[in-house]
């Protein structure tokens, strides 16, 4: 069987991210610099890190919108912790964050499994509800960058790769290392373990996947609980980035992850989806973001020109698909 | 004889009334009730409520602070409904969606309770009184003044603003821009509208890095909003402190680590305590019929001697942080 590496989606939002990218460069050379991409990586780190996460959940032909208040609620507690135990260590915050994100993933599971209900319902509930908890029961005051424990702001602008450039110091955020292991591992699962194969039988059928051996519950305690600790390391990467621990941001913002994950070819009804194309959808979304100041365009064409670059990058994607899958006599249409 | 009575009742009626009128110019100020309705609780607010507490211990005025739990109009309304049927004296609100207001305001002021907003001049139409810390423009154009001196009067410099639909942000940044342009022709607004930072440190690090890049000889960046940390925190990540200066609204509780590391030269701010004292203080002296006009003081640092334009109070009360003084604030 011809195995191609590349192909769909992937294909033309590299088209896409390249001719972008040409077309920036043309307008104002100082885009095409070491210094784009590794900005770029720092601002998309976070998305990068959850999205993983969120592709596993809709392969699985489920959905997720409560891992926002799950990184909040991660970050937010350890970062808490930390204060009130002292341990100023940075690996600290990241274990018992994903500690808290594995409880309320599986927590998740568990609700979807049992009552039945539609996943987008039961974590939009459970969005507010662990918000709710945070702020109601633990705290819900401002960590500002004064108090906050010195090692969470040193990995925030931590590098590991360092160079001196007329332009000022070029460095590649500590926070690309959570995000390669989050990639590596996430492909690892999906394409070379059972459960990995497990979830995406889930998400073709569940009728199929059950006869064929596998349990769906375990799937979703497994799919859930994986997305939970993404966001945990999530959150606690977000608190060291901002420097400042609020008990009121992220949560919200799940529509940029899931928007990236769809660009990047993921099937909201499960079964489809690759790494390498969340990845892109994500890059897709923060490099059309982050080149406005660039091209010298205003504020006001802020949405609008990220709005409609991506319905155009969404429909040349779609049509493409359409197309092959005609050339191999499937309609879906 | 039926008229008779009729002319004794009235008369009786009009000594009760006038009796209950002198009663009432008796009334001592720790008969006064002054209810504060803030946003909601956080450091800005608490401090408010330390401004309120001290009215309270100066004056012996009966006033106190309601926090709702979240930012949500509709929570603020029912806490004036509540205040409504206790028949409080006074009301002071800072609204979180002022229009959404007006309704429960007039309610209240035709059962005649004194409602005076903060930071609501928009519908200063609607209520007794609207206290202000200062003129916008005049806030502006002290942060155009910082931009100024810390790029040295020449140079290239560019403002963000929370949300370009952040009504005060864009009278702060247009009166800065206005105020540089006539006043330093040497510096250069690199763009024609402030950017954004979404009220969000990452936002305002994200355009920084940005910004740095299309503009590389840029001195000085300057935040409507408060993450100005943001900007800095962009600035220290590329060892650009030297060449950049970042004059920011500030909050100390968010710009104290910046201030004293030297990336933010100038912050301002108003202080929150301060405002709910005058707006208490203004409200009681409403309620109390004495009123309140251009050179009332009301008690409070910054509004000695107000302003009065309409139905808008304005203080004088910018506060100016710097590494030196940021430490004696909590908010």
């Amino acid at each position: 069987m011809k195995r191609v590496l590349i192909n769909g989606p992937e294909k033309i939002l590299i088209a896409i991210i390249l001719l972008y990218s040409i077309f920036v460069t043309i307008v104002n050379p100082s885009f095409l610099s070491l210094m784009t991409l590794f900005d770029i990586i720092r601002s998309a780190s976070c998305t990068m890190v959850v999205a993983m996460g969120l592709l596993v959940v809709m392969l699985s032909g489920g959905i997720d919108v409560s891992f926002m208040s799950v990184a909040l609620f991660g970050g937010y507690v350890s970062t808490l912790l930390m204060m009130q135990t002292g341990i100023n260590n940075i690996a600290f915050p990241f274990i018992v964050s994903t500690l808290i994100g594995i409880a309320l993933g599986l927590c998740n599971a568990l609700l979807v499994h049992w009552l039945r209900l539609p996943a987008f319902i039961i974590t939009l509930g459970t969005q507010n509800l662990f918000h709710g908890i945070m702020t109601t029961f633990i705290s819900d005051s401002t960590i500002g960058s004064g108090i906050l424990p010195s090692s969470l702001g040193r990995f925030g602008s931590a590098a590991i790769l360092q160079f001196e450039t007329e332009s000022g110091l070029m460095s590649l955020t500590a926070s690309f290392v959570p995000v390669a292991a989050a990639v590596v591992l996430t492909w690892f699962i999906i394409n070379r373990t059972m459960i990995g194969r497990g979830v995406v039988a889930l998400g073709n059928s569940e009728e199929s996947a059950v006869r064929a051996g596998f349990s769906p519950l375990k799937i979703r305690l497994f799919v859930y609980a994986y997305i939970g600790a993404l966001a945990g390391i999530m959150g606690v990467m977000y608190i060291a980035q901002v420097r400042a621990a609020y008990p009121n941001k992220l949560v919200g913002d799940e529509l940029m992850v899931i928007a990236g994950a769809v660009i990047g070819g993921t099937k909201s009804t499960g079964g489809q989806g690759k790494v390498l194309g969340v990845l892109l959808g994500t890059l897709v979304i923060y490099l059309l973001n982050s080149t406005l100041i660039l091209l010298g365009l205003s504020s006001s064409w802020n949405d609008l020109f990220v709005g409609a670059l991506l319905v155009i990058s969404v429909a040349i994607t779609s049509y493409q698909t359409r197309v092959k899958n005609r050339k191999n006599l499937i309609f879906t249409e | 004889m039926k008229k008779l009575l009729a002319m004794l009742l009235m008369l009786m009626l009009l000594v009760c009334g006038t009796v209950g009128a002198m009663a009432e110019e008796e009334k001592d100020i720790s008969e006064y009730t002054v209810v504060m309705i803030v946003k909601q609780s956080d450091s800005w607010f608490d401090d408010m409520e330390v401004g309120v507490n001290q009215l309270a211990a100066d004056t012996g005025l009966n006033c106190y602070v309601l926090f709702p739990e979240s930012g949500d109009a509709a929570l603020q309304i029912s806490l004036m409904e509540d205040l409504i049927s206790q028949g409080v004296d006074a009301i002071c609100v800072v609204p979180n969606d002022p229009e959404a207001l007006i309704p429960t305001i007039t309610k209240a002021r035709e059962a005649g309770i004194v409602v005076v907003s903060h930071e609501a001049p928009g519908i200063a139409d609607s209520v007794d009184l609207d206290v202000e810390a200062f003129v916008n423009e005049e806030f502006g154009r002290l942060m155009g003044e910082a931009v100024a001196q810390a790029a040295g009067g020449e140079g290239q410099y560019a403002g963000f603003v929370g949300g370009l639909t952040m009504e005060t942000h864009m009278v702060w940044y247009q009166a800065a821009v206005d105020y540089i342009s006539e006043n330093y022709p040497d510096m250069v607004c690199v763009s024609e509208e402030p950017y954004e930072d979404g009220n969000s440190i990452e936002g305002a690090y994200d355009k920084t890095a940005e910004l740095i890049r299309a503009y590389p000889d840029i001195k000085v960046i300057f935040d409507c909003s408060a993450h100005g940390g943001g900007i800095c925190q962009a600035i220290q990540d590329r060892n650009l402190q030297d060449s950049i200066k970042v004059v920011s609204l500030a909050l100390p509780s968010m710009s104290a680590t910046y201030l004293k590391d030297g990336s933010m030269v100038h912050g301002q701010a108003w202080r929150p305590a301060d405002a709910g004292y005058a707006a208490c203080y203004a409200a009681y002296l409403l309620a109390s019929g004495q009123g309140v006009e251009t050179g009332t003081d009301l008690l409070a640092p910054g509004y000695e001697s107000v302003t009065v334009e309409g139905t808008i109070a304005y203080g004088n009360a910018p506060l100016i942080f710097s590494a030196d003084n940021i430490d004696d604030y909590n908010f």
